[in-house]
């Protein structure tokens, strides 16, 4: 039997225990949470004996099975019901000290989750861990590009201050007008290790460009460059590799209502941060587990019982689990979140997302990796996969009919290449489904 | 404090030791021409334990350093004014602006590194911010249903976009709201800007008159109507209606005669704040 494989630099024992010690740990953990939640949080102790769960069965991660999801709709519903932001799911414990709301914005409304002091160093520690599996080590500065308004700005500060990192803030926002501050930061700064929302990435190429500097010179000193904000495809690791000079390119992902995930070194996926939660993945349809590497709806417990505590959340994202075991040791299992079900699309008889055109693009027309896409609502409403493109400078019609060929031997649909002049930054590595009435 | 440690006040000092006042014109040239993004404000050598890009320079931005003592007291100013505004306990604070806007930073020991206790936290209250945004209007009309603060602070240049947005689709939540405060990214909104507001959300709403480069902040009075100064301040009237400030909680990176531009200091007095040295600016 090949021996497991150590973790090279553990961040905790916890990183050390096999797979089946962890879910054993997994198990202790949710059935705490769960009897917190009975005891102290009115909308779960109501909701649970409405399904006739009794907390003191709790064995297993299975026995979850018996505890109803819950969706964003649902907590719209609640608190358009109670007309207020709070929804019975908060915990506090220390009424001396103010909480500190935060924001979970989606197609269909935004909700408000809880933060405080506990919840600050329990989230934070698990935070720090998944921030040591992408690459992130002591020392060096730590930069702020939009503090305070979202969820992962409520422990950067945390992360700041365990890393023994200067805090360096920079003003404004995760806009492309912002840009040049944050270009300034990293010039003035210096950090080895740089945490960034996608579509910034090449907002910040470009401010870098315009002033005169050349990006991989920008990124000279960085190590690890963590990215967020959509799911990072094979390609478009080489792509951010090769454009910036960064050795490593990580991937964090996660949900405001408690999930976080990065990539280890191995970069098969990311593992899950079992101290902040345990997630499943469900057929949509029938609510079952699916097999490990197949797509299902995303359904977590967090496992901080401090703030805003959501259990057997469905955030409606196409997720995928692997429990087999990582080359790198952790124990955890390693997720891949693909895209949201709302953005899926039917296509020669199969539910895609925006993702899977990617890959297939990089794989067939290894130019393309890099290039922002939109795919046409039109197009997919009459059954063809139409997607508009910014023209290349040569080769354009040569490009287009290998794309086609390559992408309806892919699909099983056709293929129209629409060429444009120039697609938003904000699309690239982040492909929407859009009307062409929006691209104008 | 020695002054002469610090290399942007080096050349500045008279025999006496005292600076010449400053601007941030000053800040942006030093920092241009030594290229240093403290312009010269920091010992050399030293390693701040935060860093904070003054949103009010652009060539090129400059820095501010903070260590934790020293946010603790910004805080406390910034806590004095939220509670003279009238927030208190188990109350919610929201911000409409960007979280480095130091009055939203120092709200929440969330919100920032090294911060012991938030402005607004430490008096048992809430915080919620909203990113400074035009485009985040319509969340801002969602926090105001369901979060109900009783106080708003926000940009100057989204009154528009917010007094459209209630004109549209009804005042909701803006009933919970007991007062607000425009901000401005250096100096104070005119009061137009706040009368506009208040007339849009139907509360007084105060001016805050800030000036990241010096670590200040202060608040207008509905009494007297002018600004009230917090003590951890010292203002000086140079001659021709020019006030200059320091901030003396400061000692890693000094705020010292900073150039606030031209107003009056008057003496204490109002009844809201019988203390307090007050600005006519």
């Amino acid at each position: 039997m090949t021996p497991r494989a150590r973790v090279a630099e553990p961040f905790d024992r916890l990183d050390t225990l096999s797979s089946a010690a962890l879910r054993r740990w997994w198990t202790g953990r949710v059935r705490r949470v769960l009897e917190i939640a009975v005891a102290e949080l009115p909308f779960y102790a109501e909701k649970f004996a409405a399904a006739g769960f009794d907390v003191q069965r709790f064995r297993s991660l299975d026995d979850l099975d018996q505890l109803p999801t819950f969706r964003k709709q649902d907590m719209l519903a609640w608190q358009t019901e109670r007309k207020c932001h709070r929804l019975g799911i908060e915990r506090r414990i220390d009424r001396s000290v103010g909480e500190t709301f935060t924001v979970s914005s989606g197609t269909i409304g935004t909700t408000f989750l809880t933060v405080n002091q506990r919840w600050r160093r329990a989230q934070g520690k698990s935070s720090a861990r998944a921030h040591w599996w992408a690459g992130f080590r002591p020392g060096s500065p730590f930069v702020i590009s939009a503090p305070a308004w979202h969820s992962y700005a409520a422990i950067q500060p945390y992360l700041a201050e365990f890393f023994e990192a200067p805090c360096v803030v920079v003003s404004g926002t995760y806009l492309p007008r912002y840009a040049d501050r944050i270009v300034d930061a990293l010039r003035r700064f210096r950090p080895r290790y740089v945490t960034m929302f996608l579509p910034m990435v090449f907002s910040i190429l470009t401010a870098a460009r315009r002033s005169g500097i050349e990006p991989r010179a920008l990124f000279d000193q960085v190590e690890v460059l963590l990215v967020t904000g959509a799911p990072i495809t094979p390609g478009m690791e080489r792509h951010l590799k090769e454009v910036t000079g960064v050795g490593r390119i990580s991937e964090v992902a996660g949900v405001t209502e408690g999930v976080l995930a990065t990539s280890c070194a191995e970069g098969r996926g990311l593992h899950v941060a079992p101290d902040t939660c345990y997630i499943e993945a469900l057929d949509p349809r029938t609510r079952q587990r699916v097999r490990p590497r197949e797509r299902g709806s995303m359904v977590h417990c967090f496992l901080i019982p401090e703030g805003s505590v959501y259990l057997r959340y469905d955030s409606e994202d196409v997720v995928t689990i692997d429990d087999s075991e990582c080359p790198c040791g952790l124990p955890s299992p390693r997720i891949k979140i693909l895209g949201r079900w709302e953005h899926s699309f039917r296509l020669g008889g199969d539910t895609l997302l925006a993702y899977d055109v990617q890959l297939a693009l990089e794989d067939g027309v290894p130019e393309t990796v890099g290039m922002p896409f939109v795919i046409s609502r039109e197009g997919l409403n009459a059954g063809r996969l139409r997607l508009l493109m910014p023209e290349p400078e040569r080769d354009a019609h040569d490009l287009a009919a290998r794309l086609r060929g390559h992408l309806q031997a892919r699909f099983g649909a056709a293929v129209e290449v629409v060429w444009v002049r120039d697609l938003p930054l904000q699309f690239k590595g982040v492909a929407p489904v859009l009307s062409e009435t929006q691209i104008g | 404090m020695d002054l002469r440690e610090f290399p942007f006040y080096r050349s500045r000092l008279d025999a006496r030791g005292v600076p010449e006042p400053w601007s941030l014109d000053d800040l942006e040239d030093y920092a241009a021409e030594h290229d240093d993004p403290f312009a010269g404000r920091v010992r050399e050598g030293s390693r701040p334990a935060v860093a904070l890009q003054i949103e009010a320079t652009s060539e090129p931005p400059v820095w501010a350093a903070l260590g934790p003592a020293e946010l603790d007291a910004w805080a406390g100013v910034v806590s004095r004014l939220w509670r003279r505004f009238g927030l208190g306990a188990d109350e919610t604070i929201a911000f409409f602006d960007y979280g480095s806007n130091p009055c939203v930073l120092l709200s929440s020991s969330i919100y920032v590194s090294h911060l012991r206790r938030g402005a607004a936290t430490r008096l048992g209250a809430h915080t919620i911010c909203n990113d400074g945004v035009a485009s985040m209007t319509a969340r801002m009309l969602v926090i105001l249903e369901n979060v109900r603060p009783v106080g708003l602070v926000m940009r100057r240049d989204l009154v528009a976009p917010l007094a459209e947005a209630l004109a549209t689709h009804g005042q909701r939540g803006a009933k919970s709201l007991r007062w607000a405060a425009v901000s401005e990214v250096e100096g104070a909104a005119a009061t137009k800007d706040a009368d506009r507001l208040a007339d849009v959300l139907g509360v007084p709403v105060r001016r805050l008159l800030r000036a990241d480069a010096a670590f200040f902040v202060a608040g207008d009075c509905p009494e007297c109507g002018q600004f009230h100064l917090d003590r951890s301040y010292r203002a000086e009237s140079l001659g021709e209606g020019e006030i200059v400030l320091s901030a003396p909680f400061v000692g890693g990176c000094p705020a010292i005669r900073y150039r606030l531009g031209r107003g009056e200091l008057l003496p204490a007095g109002c009844p809201l704040e019988r203390k307090a040295v007050r600005l006519a600016w």
